[in-house]
């Protein structure tokens, strides 16, 4: 928050609130940046994601005690979350069992990588950036498609665009708009809702941090300071709010992934 | 007085309205079916969220207009 | 927002389009861990949760088997009871009759040997009494014949009229005893 502030105040002059490029810090490894990687502070935290949900469910699920400690109750409870209230819940519980795998990692990454916006110093939600969503909404995209047609084969077309009880005059125009929702729209806001939320919010955060580093520095009016104090509260809220949007964006993530795998695999449209 | 920025700004605007409106209904409902049937939270929850997410379909599609259509 | 728009639009870098490094970091690292949950967290999972579910069956279990056993034990217990209780009965049953038996033998043992006793004592006190019958009567005769021949001054050696005279006052003597004690 005060990293990103301290530059833009640094200006002077007018308050220029901060803007996307923001997000965009300069690349750590230099040597790849004529390739154009971009390897910087979002990808790092990636790789830091992975190894720390690895390492949690590793370390959780190792100890296999009759009575769980407390570490090992959080893993445990986590899992079982999503096992039972998004996995069982909306694939049934004949089904569940073999998407377990995809839905927690994917809760688990997606939730890390939403946090990283809230924890300190890292203040960057690496699903912020959309090749990040893009990703993961394409696995998921390929996945339920792969899904489809491994369930009802070449029928899946037929499955999956040409609703029931349609009337022949209106089949044409209701299998182009099935088409655009089911394949177009369907990853598209699957991705750019988390990315839209998390960027938002982050957004959100350091244009508080920079209008109070603006009040309380550059102002030089007396009622920089009161002012800046109420943009602290009212930056608190928002810090607070999107630690809850943050949890909520990766519930609803998990939560349509197991929608969407659940309408490949249902026999019904 | 000159106003000066961009007309994409004001179109996502107006698309959020409707998504706003859209969630707002489908908690509105979410809420007063479990106050009257408390037992059936466990059910209605995973289906107040996946009405949440098809309804901000729409907001998402203007976000994505307002970056990518820039006439 | 509209700066930040001309600028990334200036430099081309719309936000919607995607570093495609980042997708590769992304899709990689998701892929590592797509594959360690799926390879080691969740069976370990699933498999910490089934044994948890078998130790709970297994406990209600040994717990309904004791539960079991000390009903057993206490039907057994109970039956022991009424058992003993019953031999307890029978025992007491057998032995007031035993004693019953044994009095009854015994009342009959004594009876039988009191009556043989008055019998032995009654047939004694008849050969007692007939034998002093007899002594007294030959004692008695030959006395009251040399009394009376002291008396009469006469011998009397005629054994055989004696002898009928002493018959005939015996004779006289035991009627007239039997009318008085009767």
């Amino acid at each position: 928050m005060i990293a990103l502030a301290l530059p833009t105040a640094a200006e002077g002059g007018t308050f220029t609130p901060p803007g996307l490029e923001d997000l965009h810090l300069p690349d750590i490894l230099p040597w790849g940046a004529e390739y154009g990687t971009g390897f910087g502070k979002q990808m790092l935290l990636v790789i830091l994601t992975v190894v720390l949900v690895s390492w949690f469910l590793v370390a959780a699920s190792r100890r296999r005690a009759m009575v769980p400690g407390k570490f090992q109750f959080l893993g445990e409870w986590t899992y079982t979350f999503v096992r039972n209230s998004i996995g069982r819940d909306m694939l049934g519980e004949r089904e569940f069992k073999k998407y377990t795998p995809l839905l927690v990692s994917l809760f688990l990454f997606v939730l890390l990588s939403n946090m990283m916006g809230s924890i300190p110093f890292l203040q960057i939600p690496t699903t912020s950036h959309v090749g990040t969503a893009y990703a993961l909404a394409g696995i998921v995209y390929v996945y339920w498609i792969y899904l489809g047609f491994k369930t009802h084969g070449v029928k899946y077309f037929k499955v999956s665009v040409v609703p029931s009880g349609v009337p022949k005059a209106f089949l044409i125009p209701v299998v182009l708009i099935e088409i655009v929702s089911t394949f177009l729209v369907r990853p598209m806001t699957h991705s750019l809702r988390l990315f839209a939320t998390m960027l938002s919010g982050h957004m959100i955060i350091a244009l508080t941090g920079a209008a109070m580093a603006y009040m309380f520095t550059s102002l030089g009016q007396w009622w920089g300071y009161p002012l800046g104090s109420l943009i602290f509260i009212g930056g608190l809220a928002m810090f607070l709010f999107e630690i809850f949007i943050q949890v909520l964006q990766a519930y609803v993530f998990t939560l349509l992934t197991a929608v969407y795998i659940q309408t490949s695999i249902s026999d019904a449209h | 007085m000159e106003i000066s920025g961009s007309l994409n700004a004001i179109g996502y605007g107006l698309s959020a309205i409707g998504g706003g409106i859209g969630v707002g209904l489908v908690f509105a409902a979410f809420i007063q079916g479990v106050a009257r049937q408390p037992e059936a939270q466990r059910v209605l929850q995973p289906l107040a969220f996946m009405g949440l997410a098809f309804t901000e379909a729409l907001a998402i599609l203007g976000l994505v207009f307002a970056f990518v259509w820039k006439l | 927002m509209d700066n930040a728009v001309i600028k990334a639009a200036a430099e081309g870098a719309n936000p919607l389009m995607p570093n495609w490094w980042e997708v590769l970091v992304t899709l990689a690292g998701f892929l590592i861990l797509l594959f360690i949950v799926a390879k080691f967290v969740v069976p370990m999972f699933e498999k910490t949760f089934e044994e948890r579910t078998a130790a709970i069956e297994g406990g209600i279990e040994k717990a309904e088997a004791a539960q079991a056993e000390a009903n057993a034990a206490l039907e057994e217990y109970k039956q022991q009871l009424t058992d003993a209780r019953t031999e307890a009965n029978r025992i007491r049953e057998e032995a007031r009759s035993e004693g019953a038996e044994i009095l009854a033998e015994l009342k009959a043992k004594a009876a039988s040997e009191s009556a043989r006793i008055t019998e032995q004592a009654q047939v004694q006190i008849d050969a007692e009494r007939s034998a002093a019958q007899a002594s007294l009567r030959t004692e008695v005769g030959s006395l009251a014949t040399q009394l009376a021949g002291k008396i009469v001054g006469e011998a009397l050696d005629d054994d055989a009229r004696s002898a009928r005279v002493v018959d005939r006052f015996l004779t006289d003597l035991e009627s007239q005893r039997a009318g008085a004690s009767k």
